[in-house]
């Protein structure tokens, strides 16, 4: 088990085609990956389009990405560089 | 057989109807009846290959790359684990049909994300009904009907376009469009507009026509023919070659420099509602923007925009005219528009309540967001800030102040800005027209928005139907009040602008240009066939007309005179 947390940082947060770079991301690794609020209980899929815009992620919001498998610590990395480039927004 | 429609897109257009019915699943919720669930999971993932196909082929037609990330999306929510992953498990573990399984896994996501605060996920339901939809038809074995793949020019009939219709239909063989709902302001209106499509929206038109019929689209009077006789298709097929004519020597105005037969330029300029793409388009051949709404920004969300996100949208627009001034409207919310984000009160009359520019007053957090956004980008183009509803002088000396307070926290602050900026009011109360003396001492420029000096002027509410015969937008009364404001202006040397549906109306563009108007605002559907009368036009006889109007004493009267004296003009 590895996991960090970060900042979304793009004014449109986790959704649109943000949502869809992220999960293309996440499918590259092996490992599972799970993505929920720093301050709330429930983490979700990461590689699930539906489970991630049904949290609603929004521009300002603290997030913590878990990853669990051989690739883990290359998938949260990855994950969060993503998040922290902003999505080229 | 005739039948009556509403004429959406102006036009005439005769062809074979092409029945457009997308496929419908009736939700049922049915166990397998063989039990054997292996081969229900091999019909979905057959389905979803088949979809699949069908969405690369849609993303390698189309050339917009933003239009083609909307269906990879669809992709990704086509194969997406959870769904997969849920309607498997309504197959095998709970032995249902493929096709409530999938119905169901989808419906569960659809309730969920549609019931979000946030409108960006609410406008992905829209996506997954759409994958759904076609997931289901594949699942079914039901082909696309495909809008893509047209042969012929033909006439479509359907109950209305989403999106994922008109991204993927061939323009060059849509003669006309027929649909069942949707209003002026649809996504179908919008793009039968854009493309010069005549539409016409028809109740219950499907059940009127078979596939494959002959019908005559008249989007000019209203009038869907299905079947006509030969004497009909002669007279139609005669019409829509005048039609075209009409609209290619129109068009040709489209670009054109606006002036006078006597040398005077009257600028011709742009109402922004939603700074889209297409409405952008419309820049390069305009003089500006004479009005740039911003409320659609307020709209259909649970929190106002933030100051970042209003100075980008601001900024975009102001770098697409360059050195050409863009007049940005203040809030103009209240009356006939209301927003959740914003906690209006409920009123008796609205129109005559806490609206536009008084709300602002009262939520000097939200109003001040607005301005320093709208400050910042100044420094970006040529802006001009333009208040809404105001009454009196202490309105426009208060709203001045606040800009001020804003140009000082953003100067301490660091922050570029145009100190240069020019200041505005809309004229569209009566009182403060009457003011126009004073006014114009106070402000750099004015722009009347004749729509709602006309009810108050006439005390029509515009948006009781009861009351429509009432709403004469010809009134001389009008005409007189825009002629006082318009007199002070021209003595100051100061811009006056009429940005309502009356600058639009070529027969009341030409009075507007007799009274000492010298700039037009309009959509960009009017701009051709207004630079057309301008064109035509010479300022003596202009003014000629606009005398000529503050003399008569009814609507009626003035309609008549000016379509006589305008007839060889608007031919």
């Amino acid at each position: 088990m590895y996991q960090k947390t970060t900042m979304i940082k793009n004014p449109s947060g986790l959704h649109a085609r943000p949502a869809s770079e992220f999960i293309a991301c996440a499918k590259k690794f092996n490992a599972k990956i799970a993505i929920g609020r720093t301050n709330e209980e429930e983490k979700v899929n990461a590689k699930s389009m539906v489970l991630l815009l049904s949290l609603g992620i929004g521009h300002g919001e603290s997030v913590v990405i878990c990853a669990d498998g051989e690739d883990e610590v290359e998938a949260v990395d990855a994950l969060v560089a993503l998040i922290d480039s902003g999505f080229n927004e | 057989m005739q039948f009556k429609g509403t004429s959406i897109s102006q036009g005439v257009a005769i062809g074979q109807a092409f029945l457009y019915q997308p496929y419908i699943y009736e939700p049922t919720k049915k166990k397998l009846a063989s039990g054997d669930y292996n081969e229900a999971l091999q019909r979905y993932e057959t389905a979803r290959r088949l979809a699949r196909a069908e969405l690369e082929g849609i993303c390698q037609k189309l050339d917009d790359q933003e239009e083609a990330a909307i269906f990879r999306a669809h992709i990704d929510i086509l194969y997406d684990d959870t769904l997969d992953e849920e309607i498997r498990d309504w197959i095998t573990n709970d032995g249902y049909e493929g096709d409530w399984a999938i119905y169901s896994a989808f419906e569960k996501y659809i309730q969920i994300l549609g019931k979000g605060k946030d409108q960006l996920i609410r406008e992905r339901v829209a996506d997954l009904q759409d994958v759904k939809n076609r997931l289901l038809r594949c699942y079914a074995g039901v082909p696309d009907r495909d809008l893509g793949k047209l042969e012929e020019p033909v006439i479509i009939v359907t109950h209305d376009l989403l999106p994922s219709d008109t991204a993927t239909l061939d323009r060059s063989k849509v003669l006309g469009l027929v649909t069942e709902v949707g209003g002026a302001t649809s996504h179908s209106a919008i793009i039968a507009r854009s493309y010069g499509i005549p539409l016409l929206c028809v109740p219950g038109a499907t059940e009127l026509v078979d596939h494959g019929d002959l019908v005559i689209v008249d989007a000019l009077e209203g009038k869907f023919i299905v079947s006509p006789e030969e004497d009909a298709t002669n007279i139609y097929t005669k019409k829509r070659k005048d039609w075209l004519a009409r609209r290619e020597e129109t068009a040709r105005y489209r670009s054109a420099i606006p002036v006078c037969t006597d040398g005077t330029r009257v600028k011709v300029e742009l109402n922004l509602g939603s700074a889209t793409p297409e409405e952008l388009d419309g820049a390069d051949c305009t003089d500006g923007a004479g009005l740039f709404r911003t409320e659609f920004l307020y709209m259909g969300r649970s929190q106002p925009p933030a100051e970042d996100e209003q100075y980008e949208l601001y900024k975009k627009v102001l770098l697409r005219f360059g050195e050409r001034p863009v007049t940005l409207r203040t809030l103009d919310i209240g009356g006939d528009k209301t927003v959740e984000c914003l906690k209006l009160p409920k009123e008796e009359n609205p129109f005559l309540g806490k609206r536009a520019l008084r709300l602002c007053f009262e939520d000097p957090k939200m109003f001040k967001t607005q301005l320093r956004a709208a400050l910042r980008a100044s420094a970006h183009g040529n802006l001009r800030i333009m208040f809404p509803m105001v009454t009196s002088l202490d309105d426009i000396r208060r709203a001045k102040a606040f800009v001020q307070e804003t140009q000082e926290e953003l100067s301490a602050a660091q922050l570029a800005f145009d100190a240069e900026l020019k200041i505005g009011v809309m004229i569209e109360i009566p009182a403060i027209a009457m003011m126009a003396d004073h006014v114009v001492q106070e402000v750099d420029f004015a722009s009347i928005g004749t729509n709602d000096l006309t009810q108050y002027s006439l005390a029509v509410d515009r948006m009781n139907p009861s009351v429509a015969e009432y709403y004469q937008s010809y009134h001389p009364a009008l005409f007189r009040t825009i002629g006082l404001v318009a007199r002070e202006f021209r003595r100051a040397d100061k811009p006056l602008c009429v940005c309502g549906e009356l600058a639009a109306d070529p027969l009341a563009a030409a009075v507007l240009i007799g009274l000492g108007v010298r700039e037009l605002s309009m959509g960009i559907s009017a701009v051709a066939s207004i630079k057309k009368l301008i064109c035509a036009l010479s300022l003596e006889d202009a003014e000629k007309l606009a005398r000529r109007v503050q003399e008569l004493a009814t609507a009626k009267e003035v309609e008549d005179y000016l379509k006589t004296a305008l007839k060889k003009i608007m031919e």
